[in-house]
């Protein structure tokens, strides 16, 4: 495994996020007060986070109608919020105390620890309230031809564009006061742990990334720009699953899918998401500029 | 075993040629995963590409992913595996 090349302001960096994890440390398995059940109609999520908000769906879908597409949407989420966290936790426990990440073991034990939490709240508010959990539906397909030190930065950069995406949608839900509390809270604290990963991730991607480029031309820099944008692309799309169509009682879901992603004001949603993403790999020079996300 | 509706490998040949479209044709046992015609990132579109075009949902594990591997495999495998 590669070295991992430290920048000067790292170590106290990842000292005060350690800190902060210490400090703010909490109970998952005590915090919440969970209801007993959570009734059918009302919102489950925001209603401009829903995969038909911006288009006429709104407008031809009855309220009731929307309220059951929440539902599934939100448990959608948290879903892929499970599955998620289960790749994140086997790549960082694949690495932790391994030769080059010395300086971020530490961190990394707060993280399996904070993850492994997240992941738990998920699935017991899915299990909860409605009895299942979607399934993965991706599969890893291992061709085994990445140099090693583009397999760890692109472990990181999915990490951290994965929880980058999770974050809008937290940070606007935990605010949503027409969400009912339980899932407002947990919004609330996921986007405040989160919040320190997603720092951490930044800083530990441009370290992955600094030399690189100095090992690798730029057809291959090119490759990884091209891997990052599909990995995004990829992410917005699973939002978007017609098995929730299907249980929110959509006729074709496959189709409903389809026209929901032909539409271009879903574009101006997805462009909300990744702004700040966006503009972390445009300033951070971590993907060539004439491959930045949205310029294909 | 269920019959194969005639034109579904089409559907899914030219699915897959849609987004390789240097692909002339794509012979029924050319492996789709050395040959990087699908992957990871596109895998999942392509199986909800599968579950409508075979009308029913598939699962998938780490195990599954070489009933994939070739068109005579998602032939025999996919497409006309019971619902």
């Amino acid at each position: 495994m590669n070295a991992v090349q430290e920048e000067p302001d790292f170590d106290p960096a990842v000292h005060r996020l350690i800190d902060l994890s210490i400090n703010t440390y909490y109970n998952p398995y005590t915090r919440f007060d969970w209801p007993d059940s959570l009734v059918d109609e009302q919102w489950w999520m925001s209603p401009d986070l829903l995969t038909v908000f911006d288009t006429p769906f709104m407008d031809t879908m009855s309220e009731r109608e929307l309220m059951a597409l929440s539902k599934y949407e939100t448990l959608n989420f948290y879903s892929l919020n499970i599955h998620g966290i289960r790749e994140l936790m086997i790549e960082v426990t694949r690495r932790i105390h391994s030769p080059g990440y010395e300086h971020q073991s530490e961190f990394f034990h707060h993280f399996i620890g904070e993850e492994n939490e997240h992941m738990w709240f998920f699935a017991k508010f899915c299990l909860k309230y409605a009895g299942k959990i979607y399934p993965d539906k991706s599969v890893k397909i291992d061709t085994g031809t990445l140099a090693p030190d583009i397999a760890n930065f692109l472990v990181f950069t999915r990490i951290t564009i994965f929880e980058e995406i999770v974050d809008f949608f937290n940070s606007r839900m935990a605010k949503d006061e027409s969400l009912h509390p339980i899932i407002q809270e947990i919004n609330a604290v996921h986007h405040q742990d989160e919040s320190r990963h997603i720092a951490f991730g930044r800083q530990l991607m441009k370290q992955l990334h600094s030399d690189l480029s100095s090992r690798h031309g730029p057809e291959e820099m090119l490759a990884v720009g091209n891997y990052v944008n599909r990995y995004i692309e990829a992410s917005i799309q699973s939002l978007y699953n017609p098995a929730v169509y299907r249980d929110a009682g959509i006729a074709d879901p496959y189709r409903f899918r389809r026209e929901l992603l032909q539409q271009p004001s879903r574009q101006r949603q997805h462009d909300r998401y990744l702004k700040r993403t966006k503009e972390f790999l445009d300033k951070s020079g971590l993907l060539p500029s004439e491959n930045a996300y949205g310029a294909n | 075993m269920a019959p194969i509706e005639i034109g579904q490998l089409e559907q899914v040949k030219d699915w897959l040629k849609a987004r390789r479209p240097e692909l002339t044709d794509i012979d029924v046992d050319l492996d789709l995963i050395e040959n990087r015609i699908i992957d990871s990132l596109g895998f999942t579109e392509f199986l909800f590409f599968l579950e409508e075009v075979s009308g029913r949902e598939i699962t998938t594990d780490a195990q599954t992913v070489n009933l994939f591997r070739t068109l005579r495999s998602i032939r025999d495998n996919i497409l006309t595996a019971q619902h």
